[in-house]
Order: structure tokens, then sequence, then C-alpha cells
């Protein structure tokens, strides 16, 4: 996989707390909440101002009142106390809901642009990219871009402010003592430097760590009869443990950063203090400064160091936004290769041109494993075609070209004489539709099932055709019939009835070009003749193309297409086929003449 | 010890300044300063290292659980699978598990270090003056009412966002591992609508629960500064009446500082204590299942009971025996029996009614029968994944319920009907680990499955990984790769489940053939649809809407022109009228 396009390892190595380009485009998903941003930010300054105002209020109150006895003025102090503590309460709760709002906003917006995407990338991307990791995407790493908002811009802004205000404050009331508390910023500059380049390496490896952790269990789980089966729990646990606790010692180390951040700042803070009764108490000897001011000055400094305390938690905070949001963009950048033309060519009316045509297509999943070699075929509108051939020679690799799951490297496939490249992806989807081998159902009752697909209305008559023509009358022997709820893929129902029920999907669905791979490979051949023979019926008139290995589905197709070495080796009916002595004849001899061997 | 010494600090400045006001030349501040920067360094180092033994602990702890978690999850049946999505369980071992890890983080340590403040600052706040004390503590009863009435809100609707979390888990689980469908089928409309109703119900919970938390978190603040109020206000008075000193106010201002934090921080605590239990609770219904309906609840034999004297299978515990010895093909070959087995799933129908066979040791049986008649169900009550009623499924003459999970599957090679693959190499995926399975077994086994030759083409040969669920193969590759798997661990029990019903004539033929060679001395249980490879099996048995209609040989049941002659003549007509 040479070219992989979205490389697992190089997703993970990220990890700088703050990048501009990724800021900038964060803004952007951000936009349409910017009247909620704007109202946040707009808080900040009225919070830090009133917030600002305590300590004052207990200056003026020891200066001015409690030193000079003044009684009536202290009451005087303390009801604007309690004014200033109810505006803040009224501030802080919207400022709370504000944020939460914000946040929860743009998780909702980005989750449904991931997934939105996600729905438009092509199969492709998906051969590589495992569902866990998928998931992790859409449902945590958006969480993570989320606190860059609440816990990031918000955060920064709020204690920028507040860190302004405070220094304004100081400054004004004494600007030689601020200096004493200013002193130490180069030795908290060096701490916060050095804290972050190691930092940084920490939080990349948790990250890393994780995804492997998950992915592993998300496959675990949808594997897990396996495991019983095989008796592989131990085996499998170990992995677990070992994955498990990887993750484990990435954290620890990580948080071994951030932990001693908070005790330097919070120590610096303490000898802040320390320094400034030293230095205070010689000024206030010289009496060039007030017992309220030293107060003041104390408690101030105490909301100089408590952002900066925690900036060690808000650095975490960015680091895991930032490296999310730049797996996130990473994966909103990764265009998906297949799309709709942006002018679709118009259907011709009836030019009388094969219904499928497979022009000289050159097709490898990976580099030059070629899967078809110049492979040519058509089939006429109204004809039924089956094509068989060796397990893994391309027949379904040829269905999923029909549907352009996957772009062909050279030559053309087309539809109605129309390069499916010049259709419109969802017209050419409504137009062919495929069975696949493995069918999959979806949790939610048959009925949903089967209605998956079809726009408009389907009329329960319809519903009742298209379980009759598909033989899946065991749905109405279920306690709850057509409401009964399937579990994840069909579980709790048969093997054959999961097939059953999803021919009975792609009738109800009625496409022009039925597409039918090994769909009824775990039916039971009664059933499948009958099914055929309604089918023959329904589907008069309609183009359908059958994959099969079972000779007895096939030969009573118009025409059979025997696939070998990436094309089509033989074609014609299954009596010329015979004649003609080839591959087809010997399959055919090894499955007829068994029994009598 | 680390909230101790931060409290001296407060005292310290309050020494301080009342020194500084009695007489300001002669109080020995150099004395205080370096009490202050004593503290801060003591206080320093015992909150790093409280800091690392706490979250060290609490990481270890978080490990524990998802250990144990996996463990449970390894424990049950696919009957718990039935009832819980994929997409429900990572929630349940990702967002949760983050959750607990908070409480044990985060709220441990801020309760902890909430609770010591509390306690110190009362205690060195009665110190400075007790009056004093007990006015900034009148708002505490307040705040305890309040916080009670606040938590049962608050409960619910975290439970409600969380449970809400799952069902996204699950869409997006579901859509994305189903995508080939999505796109066949441009169900693109609907699954965004779908996930968008998701999202948009998560959304809502989500802010229903900050309205409630956003008038609580700032609360905290409020009572905190109202304490602050009270001592400046009545601590004020009592400084202008000479009762208190001004040091003394200034230290108890530090003391309420010093709470201010925990306080604040007090709401959010909560929450993150609140969100640790409902996630905690989540995580203890799954673990707790285990012990009730997982492996564990199945009651296992005692372990004497797993080795009788007279060892006549070949089921050997895994666990206790070398697995040099364990190869089946020199001991016995146990038999299948099945006696009078009825079996319903959950409010089902019964799919299998009275059903009696056997398959003797070394025998192979062909079980027939249309979709849904309970051909699967067969191989999966034999091999305990549905645990069969006391008494009608019996292993080497023993009750398949007396046998440890253990001992029963180690002796089974199964090959399901719908095949799984782990993204892993092929290899991997053939021998999964098990000891005993090495290069050498893993080439035979693949090339009895008839897969070798196809899989040594690929660049990376049996190093190659598969996508997920084997996605990078064509079916009939996928399906033969688990046929090899069975075939590898050289189990004396095989139990093939429509393993042929994605390969072509000529691949099957091959592989029957290699088969019967590697299969001469092992019993076999072959459910299929072609009655070509069913034909030459020992015996027929075939099974119509869960009961066994007829048994026998091919010749047999011919004579006997019942369904599977019928079965027959159908396939043998559609053979003269395509020779035709
Ligand atoms: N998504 C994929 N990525 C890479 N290789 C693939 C992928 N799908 C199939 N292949 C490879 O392409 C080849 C053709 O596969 P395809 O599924 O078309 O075979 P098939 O004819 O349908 O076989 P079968 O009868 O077994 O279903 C195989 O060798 C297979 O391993
Ligand atoms: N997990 C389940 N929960 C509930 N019912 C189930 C479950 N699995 C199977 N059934 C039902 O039990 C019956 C027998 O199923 P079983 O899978 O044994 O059939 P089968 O003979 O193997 O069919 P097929 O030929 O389609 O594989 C069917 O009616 C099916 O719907
Ligand atoms: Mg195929
Ligand atoms: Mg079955």
């Amino acid at each position: 996989m040479p070219d992989s396009l979205y490389d697992p390892e190089a997703e993970e190595q990220l990890g700088r707390a703050f990048d501009r380009r990724l800021a900038a485009r964060l803004m952007e998903a951000a936009r349409p909440h910017r009247g909620l941003i704007t109202g946040s930010l707009l808080l900040f300054p009225l919070v830090a101002v009133v917030e600002l105002a305590q300590p004052w209020l207990l200056k003026v109150a020891i200066d001015e009142h409690i030193l000079r006895s003044d009684w009536v003025g202290l009451t005087w102090v303390a009801g604007l106390y309690i004014a200033v503590l109810a505006v803040l309460y009224a501030l802080r709760t919207v400022e709370a809901y504000l944020m939460q709002l914000t946040g929860q906003r743009v998780i909702h917006d980005l989750r449904e642009t991931i997934f939105d995407h996600l729905l438009r990338l092509e199969a492709r991307f998906f051969d590589h990219n495992p569902v866990g990791r998928l998931m992790t995407r859409v449902l945590h790493d958006v969480e993570a871009v989320s606190e860059a908002f609440t816990s990031g811009l918000f955060a920064v802004v709020a204690d920028l402010v507040t860190l302004t205000g405070v220094v304004i404050v100081m400054l004004w009331i004494d600007w030689r003592l601020a200096l004493v508390t200013f002193s130490l910023m180069p030795i908290l500059l060096v701490v916060a430097t050095y804290f972050r380049l190691n930092a940084r390496d920490a939080y990349r490896e948790v990250r890393r760590r994780l995804a492997r952790l998950n992915g592993f269990l998300q496959e675990s789980l949808q594997g897990m009869t396996v495991v019983q089966l095989f008796v592989r729990e131990r085996d499998e646990r170990e992995r677990f443990r070992g994955l498990n606790t990887e993750y484990r010692r990435a954290l620890f180390r990580s948080t071994r950063w951030e932990a001693s951040l908070y005790a330097v700042v919070e120590a610096l803070g303490s000898v802040a203090l320390a320094l400034l009764i030293w230095y205070g108490s010689g000024r206030i000897i010289a009496e060039s400064l007030t017992f309220g001011a030293l107060v003041a000055f104390i408690q101030y400094t105490n909301r100089f160091f408590l952002p900066i305390r925690d900036l060690g938690a808000k650095y975490t905070v960015m680091q895991w936004a930032m490296a999310s949001s730049e797996r996130i963009f990473g994966l909103l950048d990764r265009a998906p290769a297949i799309v709709s033309p942006a002018a679709p060519r118009p259907r011709p009316a009836r030019t009388g041109a094969p219904a499928v045509e497979l022009d000289s297509v050159w097709f490898a999943y990976d580099g030059d494993d070629w899967v078809l070699r110049d492979c040519s075929f058509s089939v006429a509108p109204g004809e039924r075609v089956a094509i068989v051939g060796a397990t893994g020679e391309g027949k379904t690799t040829c269905a999923r070209l029909l549907n352009r799951s996957y772009d062909v490297r050279q030559g053309r496939v087309l539809v109605d004489g129309v390069d499916v490249r010049e259709w419109d992806l969802a017209g050419l989807r409504r137009h062919v539709g495929i069975i696949f081998q493995d069918s999959v159902l979806f949790a939610g009752t048959i009925e949903e099932n089967l209605r998956l697909g079809a726009d408009g209305a389907v009329s329960p008559a319809d519903l009742a055709r298209a379980i009759e023509t598909s033989r899946a009358g065991f749905v109405t022997e279920l306690p709850r019939g057509l409401g009964e709820l399937l579990g994840e893929r069909g579980a709790n129902v048969s093997h054959g009835q999961r097939q059953l029920l999803a021919i009975a999907r792609a009738l109800v669905y009625n496409p022009a070009v039925l597409v039918l791979d090994e769909a009824m490979s775990s039916v039971d051949p009664e059933s499948e003749a009958l099914i055929r023979q309604a089918m023959t019926g329904l589907l008069a008139g309609r183009t359908s193309i059958t994959i099969a290995h079972r000779l007895s589905t096939v030969h009573a197709a118009d025409r059979i297409l025997v696939l070998h070495r990436g094309r089509v080796h033989e074609d014609g009916t299954h009596a010329e086929l015979l004649r003609h002595g080839g591959l087809y004849a010997r399959l055919y001899e090894l499955q007829t003449g068994a029994a009598s061997a | 010890m680390g909230t101790y010494a931060s409290l001296t600090i407060p005292w310290t400045v309050k020494r301080a300044i009342d020194g500084l006001q009695a007489d300001a030349a002669s109080a020995p501040v150099g004395y205080f300063v370096a009490l202050i920067a004593l503290s801060a360094v003591v206080n320093g180092l015992a909150r790093l290292g409280s800091r690392f033994a706490i979250t060290g602990g609490c990481q270890r702890i978080e490990s524990e659980i998802r250990t144990d978690l996996f463990a449970a999850l390894q424990s049950f049946p696919p009957r718990f699978y039935a009832t819980h999505s994929t997409g429900d369980l990572m929630a349940r071992s990702t967002s949760d598990i983050t959750a607990v890890r908070s409480l044990l983080g985060f709220g441990t340590i801020s309760l902890v270090s909430t609770t010591f403040a509390f306690v110190g600052v009362l205690a060195a706040m009665l110190a400075v003056d007790p009056w004093l004390t007990l006015w900034s503590l009148a708002p505490s009863p307040i705040l305890i009412v309040l916080a009670r009435r606040f938590n049962l809100r608050v409960n619910e609707r975290t439970e409600a966002a969380q449970n809400q979390l799952s069902v996204l888990t699950e869409r997006v689980q579901e859509y994305v591992a189903g995508m080939a469908v999505v796109r066949a089928y441009t169900l693109e409309p609907r699954a965004r609508a779908d996930f968008g109703r998701a999202n948009g119900e998560y959304l809502r919970l989500s802010l229903a629960l900050a309205r409630t938390e956003a008038g609580f978190s700032p609360l905290m603040g409020l009572i905190a500064g109202i304490g602050t109020l009270i001592v400046l206000w009545a601590g004020g008075r009592a400084v202008v009446d000479g009762r208190l000193t001004l040091g003394a106010l200034v230290a108890f201002n530090g003391y309420l500082a010093y709470l201010t934090w925990p306080t604040l921080a007090l709401g959010w605590t909560l929450s993150t204590v609140r969100r640790g239990l409902t996630s905690m609770a989540r995580i203890l219904e799954i673990v707790e299942e285990s012990n009730t309906s997982g492996r564990a609840g199945i009651p296992e034999p005692a372990r004497a009971l797993l080795r009788p004297p007279s060892v006549q299978s070949g089921l050997t515990d895994p666990a206790t025996t070398n697995p040099a010895t364990t190869n089946p093909a020199t001991t016995t070959t146990p038999g299948i029996r099945f006696s009078h087995l009825t079996f319903a799933y959950a409010d089902r129908q019964p799919a299998l009614r009275d059903v009696s066979f056997e398959v003797a040791p070394g025998e192979t049986v062909a079980v027939v029968g249309a979709t849904g008649s309970g051909k699967s169900t067969l191989g999966l009550l034999l091999a305990r994944l549905w645990e069969p009623p006391p008494g009608t499924v019996f292993l080497g003459g023993r009750d398949v319920r007396e046998l440890s999970l253990d001992t029963l599957r180690a002796g089974i090679g199964y090959v399901p009907q719908e095949g799984f693959l782990f993204s892993r190499s092929i290899a991997d995926n053939i021998t999964l680990g098990r000891e005993g399975v090495g290069r050498d077994e893993l080439h035979t086994a693949a090339v009895a499955a008839g897969v070798a030759d196809e899989v040594e083409q690929f660049a990376a040969g049996f190093d190659a990984v598969v996508g997920e669920r084997g996605l990078t193969l064509s079916g009939g590759q996928r399906q033969r790769v688990t046929l090899a798997r069975a075939l590898a661990g050289e189990a004396p029990v095989l139990v093939l489940d429509d393993a042929f019903a994605s390969v072509d004539a000529a691949k099957e033929e091959e592989i029957l053939a290699n088969l019967r060679r590697a299969l001469s001395g092992r019993t076999v249980l072959l459910m299929t649809h072609r009655l070509r490879a069913a034909c030459t099996a020992g015996r027929i048995v075939v099974l119509e809407a869960g009961r066994v209609i007829e048994s026998g040989r091919h010749e047999e049941l011919l004579g006997r022109a019942g369904v599977y002659a019928r079965l027959w003549r159908i396939q043998q007509l559609e053979e003269e009228i395509a020779r035709a």
C-alpha cells in the first residue's frame, strides 16, 4: 500500500500545543458559533473586574475603616461586597452555560461534518482504516477539540484578562512591590519552557497508545466467538494487557510533567509571598506602605499564580486538542476520490447501448497486483448473464466496479452506454443494485431493513411480494413478524435467512440492473430453485448479473462468462460452453460427476 | 502533609503582621520569611509526592479495571452479544473508563485535599479565633442542603447523557462497519438522518446537564465569598472593638482564601465524581453480569471431574498438559451424541425439537436441511456457545456441560458459518498464537484447506495483513483461511458449518480430497447445502424445522423416497436439464 493516503503512523506523530494553521482552521470550524463565542469572551473582562474588586474592597475595609475604627463605613463596604458577590454569581452561571453551549455545539457540528465526510469516502479508504480508528475520530477526538474552546481558548483568554488586570492593579497600588512579585517571572518562564518540551513527546505517545488499545478492543469484540472457540482468551488477554500497560506507562510519564509544573509554580508562589513580606515589612517600617495594601497584595499575588499553576492542566488539554484536531482535519482533508462529476451526463433515452459494459478494464487494488487485465464483456438490456470463475478470480471485483466502489485503472466501465465516471453517483447506484457476498443487515426491525434503500413509499403489498419472492416466509413465523428486531449484522437469524432478507431488500430497492454476488450461497438448493423461478417473473425484462459457484444456479442464464486470469475466458450459453469443452465444461464435470465417483 | 505545610504560611504571615504592627523595628522579619520559604518547599515536595502516588495508583487501577472488563467481555457467550451492541460496549470501555479515571485521579485528589484543607483550615481557624470561625461557617449548612438536591437532578441527567453517547457510538459503529451496503443502496441520506437524530439528542441531553451544572458550580464561589464577607464584617468589628488583632483577621482571610479554591473546585469535583460513579456503575453492570451469565456463571465441574481415571476421550486439559502430548491423533477420538435435544433461542419457537443422533468416533456425519432448519444451532450447542439443556449433548460420552469450556473447545476444530478474520497477518489468523501450531502446521493446514497457493502469490505471502474482517481477501479466500485455522489445531473433532459455500466446484473437490486424508480418524460434523458434498459422508441427517426427519446412508435415504430423495432428484433433474 504505497500510496495508502491516510497513513495511520503519520497521523499519530503530532503534538504541538499550538499551531497557527490549525488554530485558523479551528476558528473556521467555530465560525457558525461566533455569536456565542464573542458573547462568552465579552463576559470574561466583566468577570475579571468583578473578581478583582474583592481584594480591593478588603484593602479599603482595612485601611479606611477597620484601622480607623469606622464601624458604619465597614458595613457599607460589606454591603458592596454582597453586591459584588451576587453579580459574580450571575456572571459565572451565564459564563459556565455559554461555555458548555459553545463546546457542545461545536462537538455536535463537527461530528456531523466528520460522519458526513466518511459517508462520501470511497471503499479503498475503508480497506485501510479500521472501524475502531474512525470511531475514535467521530467520538473522542471531537470532544478534545471542543476542549480547545472551553479549556483552551476561553480559559486562556480568561487567564490573560485576569493576569492583565492583576498586573495593572498591582502596579497601580505599589509598583515597587509589584516588581518584587514579577521578579520571579523569568524563573517561571524557564520552568514552563522546559516542561513544554518534555511534555510534548509524552502526550504524543499517549495518543498513539490509546488508538492502538481501542482498535484492538473493537476488533476483539467483533471476533469474540473465534477467540472463544479456539480457547485463545488467555492469549488475547495478554496482548490486551500488554497494550494496556504501555498506555498506562505513557500516561504516567505525561502526568509526571504536569504534576511537576504544578508543584514548582505553587512553591514559587509561596516564595513570592515570602519576598513580599520581607520587602513589604521594610516599607511598612519606613511607613511608605499601608497594611491594607500589603494584605491586598498578598491576595493579588495568589491570583497571579493561580492561572500559571494550572497552566500544566491547560497545556495538556491544548495538546490533546491540537493533536485531535490535526487528525480530524487530516481526515476531512482526505478528499473523496470517487465523487459525482460536476456535470453528470444525462442518461440517453434508449440508445440501444448495452446495459452494462466493461471495455478493456485493467484493475488492481494495490500496486500492480492486477486482478483484472484487459477484461471486456457486455450485457444487453434485459439479458440474464452469469459470471463464474475460480475463487479469487475477480468476480466480486467486477461487481464493485459496476457501482463505482472503486475506479478502474485503465479502460472504461459503461452503464447504459455512459461511462460510470460520468454518471451521477447516487443515480448510478440507484440504477445498479448489488447483493453482496456477505449480506450485512442492520440492527433494527426487519421491516426497516427491507425498506432501507427504497425512496418513496413502499406499500405493504410490495413488501409482501418481495418476501414471497425471496422465500423469506420465516419472517411471518417470528414472534413479532416484520417488527422483529434484528441484532447487529442480523446475528439472530440463520445465515441463509440473512441472505434471503438481503434478496428481499434488493427486490424492494428495485434497481434496473441487479447484480447477485453469491447471493444464495447459503440457501438450500430447493429454495434457491424456487426463488429463481419467482424472480424470473418479477425481473422479466430486467438486466441481471449472477455471480455463483454452484453451477445449478448458473446454467439457466442467457449467457455465461467464465473469468480466468483477469479476463473473460469463455462466453456463451451453457450448452455452447459444454460443447466447447473448456474450463466451464471441466467445472461442470467436477460438480456433477462427483456423485458417480 | 502538604496541606499542613501550606497552612503554616498564613499563620506565619499573621505573626509577621502582628509583629510589625506591634513593634515595627524589632520584628524578626527574616525569621518569618525563612519560615515561609521553608514551608513552601516542604509543601511543594509533599504535593509532588502525593500526586505521583495518587495518579500512579489511579492509572494502575484504571488499567486493571480495563483488563477486568476485557476479561469479563471474553467470558460472555453470544447470548450476551445479542443484547449488547459493539458500539455500546466500546462506549463503556472507552468513555466510561475515562470518566472513572477522572473520578479516581482528579476526583480523589481533590476530594482528599479538600477534606484535609477543610479539617486543617478549621483547626487553624479555631486556634486563631473560635468565635469568628463559627461565624464564617454559617453558610455551610446551606451548602450541604443545596448540594444534596442538586446531586439527584444531575445524576439522572448524567446517566441519560451517558446512555445516549452509547447510542451514538452504536450508530457510528454500525454504519461505518456496513459501509459497503450503505454505498450500494445509496443509504447516505438515511445514515445521515439517523446519525443526526442521535447526535441531536445527545446535544440536547448534554445541554440539559450543562444547565443544571452551570447553576451549581458558581454557587460554591458565592458561598465562599459570603464566608469572606462575614469575616470581613464581623471580624472587622472585632478588630474595631479591639477583640481581635489585625494580623489574626488577615490570617483568617488567608485561611478562607485557602478554602475558596477547594470550594470552587468542589462543584467541578462533584460533577466529576458523579460522572465517574455513573460510568463505574455502567462498567460494573458488565463485569457483574459475567458472574451471573458469563463463563464464570456456567457451572464448571469440579477440577477432578475433568480427568476421570479412564481417559477414553482425547480431550485433555490444555492448561495442565504439555501441548506436545495433547496431539489428539495419538489418543482416542471422541464421538458426539445428541439425545432428545430441544432448544429454543430466547422468545423464539424451538430451533431444535427432540433431536437425537450420534456421530461415532472417527465418523463423518453430514447434516442437511433447508435454511433455518437448525443446522448451525447444533454446532453452537456442541461448542457451548449457547448452553444446551442438561443431558442432551455429549462429547466423548460426557455431557458437554460437565466439561470445562477450555477442554471442550480445545477438542473441537470449528469453522463457523460466518468466517471472521482479524486484521492481522494471514499466518496469525491461522495459528491464532496457539502453542504447537508452528510454521509447518500452518503450512500443512493451509495446503489442506486449498488456500496455500493463492496466499503464496501475495507479495507478503502468509505475512500479508488482511483488512478488517478479512476485507482485502475474496470471499472464498476468507472462508478457506478459517478452514485452515480449524484444521491447524489438530483437534479430534471437526465442525464444518457450510464451509464450502463460497468456493468453486474445482476447489471444493480439491479440498474434499485433501480433507478425506486429513480427516481420517477425526470425528466430523458437516453442515452443508451441497448434497454432493454430503453424499460421501458416512451418514446423512436431514433436518426439517428443527426435527430429524430422516437419517442414514446416501443409498438408504434414496431408497426411502423421502425428503432427501426429493432434494437429490431436484438436483439430478437440473443436471439433466442442463445436459440436454
Ligand atoms: N479490498 C481489497 N483490497 C486488496 N485486495 C483485494 C480486495 N478485495 C479483493 N482483493 C483481492 O483481489 C482478488 C480478487 O478478489 P475478488 O473478491 O474479486 O474474487 P472473487 O472472484 O469474488 O472470489 P470469490 O469467489 O472467492 O468470492 C483476490 O486475490 C483478493 O485477495
Ligand atoms: N442468535 C439467534 N437468536 C434467535 N434465533 C436464532 C438465532 N440464531 C438462529 N436463530 C433461529 O433459529 C433457527 C435455526 O437457525 P440455524 O442458524 O441453526 O439454521 P441453519 O439450519 O444453520 O440455517 P442456514 O442453512 O441458513 O445456515 C432459525 O429459525 C433462526 O432464525
Ligand atoms: Mg467474491
Ligand atoms: Mg447455518
